[in-house]
């Protein structure tokens, strides 16, 4: 028996919400991206005396914590349930009467740091406050969001390490794709942690220097945080109601590679995989794609196993790291990065790849400064631990 | 579009075997309760423990060697849910979902207990990559060869519903064949103090109490295909969720009302706390039986051990007490985590084929593309 017969739908995006180091919102974003702006500043929020490295790029909390109206639940809650309510609250703003049938998020550690202060706390002797254990698990942070918007549907929440957000996005496309569903709210986030901090830093993945991916002196990344959430429709119903495109999705692609738990295959397969069968399902060639934003994190291996991927399949495309600017924001780095490749589809730029000196790889990076370009597609890559590799497709709409 | 379980398997605290774990609950045993101690506070805990010889035929693999209880027993439910499929699918055509709650609490705990006393410098780069949710799920992979699509789900104990609901999403498309949903918890007492804590676990000075819930471990795994079945699932349904407890009984109702179709029994989740009088108001007259009681709550686990019971239920025509199930009955599993997740889904055995004509059973789901499916306003 084959799966039902379908006609397959066009996925739009009709509204988009952000908030990272580089910005609350969308026009903050695209003018960082512009100014290339370096985010990664010292570590505030947990000691890093006893580690490698002593920075990252974080959201600014006096500003984080201090939007809208904060009711006396709302100061219980996590600060990544507040960046959710940030990047949903744009997006209802842009497209109010988009109603959701589902929403599909992907994060790595959702409440990481109360389930930290819990483990802190028992040591210490002391009891512990209910809410910490309450707003700890992954998917608290979007239901709490939910709720402060007035809406409840289910959350489907995917934790698929650094690929999360673009698995969450690809996910929800082929879901509309295939007809199952309408109306998807779909996404990431994460909030910077002691514990994944501390777990990057002893693994050496992570630099004590400036994130140079796809340079000759890379050497590892460095942490980010933050959420960005995409309302994403069948094309022809938010036509009909004359919703405005921000842009589509056309193609996404999923492998996973088996070499090691959390090294990449030296051979750049499972990202290749990826990547071939995004382009197949978006039925484009590879000369039709005019950027790749890259998973790019800077580590010896990946970007390695990236460029070489890159570069059998594509040959020469620009390829920028937008995480040079604002680093890895693990779970929540797809759908950030799904964001910043609308943006750049839609201003007809390539946001840098900055700290780019040069490199032994030959792959056309957009170094240190955005550049103006036209293309109509562009590709979006996350990969992760346990060999996880996610790719999208995203196109220019032209009405 | 019908889909069917080709295959199951469960590590429970009462064994591995399908059949043998079935019978001892359906002579109502109830799993060993142990007790387990908090050497940070002193604290005691009620708990079932899954056997220590569940895994030891495990073949030796490198993934495994290193990997925490929580990646053992998923590799043993997965492997023994492969081998009980009468056809095996090709790998390249096979896709994992997971399903996870606390995840790889024990070494997650361990990891950041170095760094808490002894200083970040000393914490292990070994353990680490254990710490992150999707580890389980890529040793599977690479132990049974899966290079396509692994996603895992993380939620509360109604995980395991969204996790079928994405697979169900998974097998509407041409690329895979079949789907192995395999679900997994290990215990730790770290873990095991938060829900003390927030005042849901059983008090250990009372072990007879109904009151309270039991912590528990193991893993439940089933393939799915698009295989002829012989028995109709006709839906699975992400409940919404409940934002206070008082909410719940509602939710449940929901859920319920658009599962259920005539004559039905419900294999549901209570679990010895507000969820147990909710579940009981929502299912109404029906009958209703929560393998928890036997099995302790498995937390990610648990929906999956609930639609194996299911499962056997109408396989065997048996069933634990108070369950009376009719052969042309239909089943519901009802799924309510502690934070706010609910959701469900039914099974029933296909009105075309004989109960005495003894195939494995091969229930199949009937992936809805009603988009009314979808609406949540009852």
């Amino acid at each position: 028996m084959k799966p039902q017969e379908h006609v397959a739908k066009r996925v739009a995006v009709v509204a988009a919400g952000i908030v990272s180091p580089l910005g609350f919102g969308l026009a903050d974003t695209l003018q960082s991206l512009r100014q290339a702006r370096d985010c990664v500043t010292p570590v505030t929020t947990f000691p890093v005396d006893k580690t490698r490295c002593k920075t990252a790029a974080q959201i600014d909390d006096e500003r984080l914590l201090n939007q809208g109206n904060r009711n006396r639940q709302d100061r219980r809650l996590h600060r990544a349930s507040y960046m959710v309510m940030s990047a949903l609250a744009e997006v209802l703003q842009q497209a109010p009467e988009h109603n959701p049938e589902i929403v599909v998020v992907g994060t790595t550690s959702g409440g990481m740091s109360f389930g930290e202060n819990f483990y802190r706390s028992l040591g210490n002797g002391g009891a512990c406050s209910a809410a910490l254990i309450a707003n700890y698990p992954p998917q608290k942070q979007i239901v709490d969001a939910m709720e402060r918007f007035g809406f409840n549907v289910p959350a489907q929440v995917i934790a698929n390490a650094c690929a999360s957000g673009t698995n969450a996005i690809g996910h929800a496309f082929n879901g509309i794709r295939a007809g199952r569903y309408q109306r998807i709210l779909a996404g990431g986030y994460d909030a910077l942690s002691e514990l994944v901090f501390v777990g990057f830093d002893s693994l050496q993945a992570a630099t004590p220097e400036k994130c140079r991916p796809f340079d000759s002196h890379r050497s590892g990344m460095v942490l980010g945080e933050g959420a960005a959430l995409l309302a994403l429709e069948e094309l022809e119903s938010a036509r009909a109601r004359g919703a405005e495109i921000i842009g589509e999705i056309i193609g996404y692609g999923i492998s996973t590679d088996n070499h090691h738990l959390t090294q990449p295959n030296p051979d750049g397969n499972g990202p290749r995989r990826a990547m071939e069968q995004a382009l197949r399902q978006a039925q484009i060639a590879p000369q039709q794609v005019g950027y790749i934003n890259a998973h790019g994190t800077a580590t010896i291996l990946n970007d390695t196993a990236e460029a070489k991927a890159i570069i059998e399949l594509f040959g020469d495309v620009p390829v920028s790291s937008t995480k040079s600017m604002m680093g890895h924001s693990l779970g929540a780095a797809g759908a950030i990065e799904a964001v910043f490749t609308l943006l750049a589809l839609r201003n007809n730029f390539l946001p840098p790849n900055i700290n780019f000196r040069e490199s032994e790889l030959p792959l056309d990076v957009v170094a240190n400064a955005a550049r103006d370009a036209q293309f109509d597609c562009a590709v979006s890559n996350s990969f992760g631990f346990g060999g996880t590799n996610a790719t999208i497709v995203l196109r220019k709409f032209v009405r | 579009m019908t889909l069917s379980i080709a295959a199951t398997s469960w590590v429970t605290p009462l064994g591995n075997s399908i059949d043998d774990v079935w019978q001892c609950l359906v002579a109502g045993e109830i799993a060993p309760l142990e007790r387990l101690a908090n050497p940070q506070n002193g604290a005691q805990y009620l708990v079932h423990r899954v056997p220590p010889d569940a895994t030891k035929h495990l073949p030796p693999h490198p993934r495994l060697r290193r990997a925490s209880a929580i990646s053992r027993f998923a590799a043993a439910a997965g492997l023994a849910a492969l081998a009980d499929t009468k056809t095996a699918p090709a790998l390249d055509r096979i896709a994992l979902v997971f399903a996870i709650s606390n995840g790889g609490v024990i070494y997650t705990r361990r990891f950041y207990s170095d760094i808490v006393t002894s200083g970040a410098q000393s914490a292990s780069p070994l353990l680490f990559p254990e710490t992150v949710f999707n580890a389980p799920a890529s040793h599977l992979a690479a132990i049974l060869g899966i290079g396509g699509a692994s996603y895992t789900l993380v939620g509360d104990g109604a995980v395991g519903i969204f996790a079928l609901k994405l697979a169900e999403d998974l097998m509407a498309l041409d690329e895979i064949d079949a789907c192995l949903i395999v679900a997994a918890e290990e215990i730790d007492p770290l873990v095991c103090e938060a829900y003390r804590q927030w005042r849901f676990l059983r008090n250990p000075s009372r072990p007879e109490a109904r009151h309270g819930m039991v912590m528990s471990e193991g893993a439940g795994a089933v393939l799915v295909n698009r295989a002829n079945g012989t028995i109709e699932i006709q839906k699975i349904i992400p409940g919404q969720n409940f934002f206070r407890r008082s909410e719940l009984a509602a939710r449940l109702d929901c859920v319920v009302s658009r599962l259920k179709e005539g004559k039905a029994f419900c294999i549901g989740s209570a679990n010895g706390t507000f969820i147990d009088r909710a579940e009981r108001a929502a299912v109404s007259e029906m009958s209703l039986y929560s393998p928890k009681s036997a099995l302790g709550d498995g937390i990610g686990a648990s929906v999956l051990w609930q639609l194996i019971a299911a499962e056997q239920t109408l396989k065997t025509g048996r069933a634990p007490r108070p369950l009376q199930p009719k052969q042309d009955s239909q089943a519901l599993v009802l799924a309510c985590g502690l934070n706010q997740q609910t959701g469900g889904l039914s099974l029933r055995r296909s009105a075309a084929i004989k109960p005495s004509q003894g195939v494995r059973a091969q229930y199949c789901f009937s992936g809805s593309t009603d988009a009314s499916d979808h609406k949540h306003d009852c």
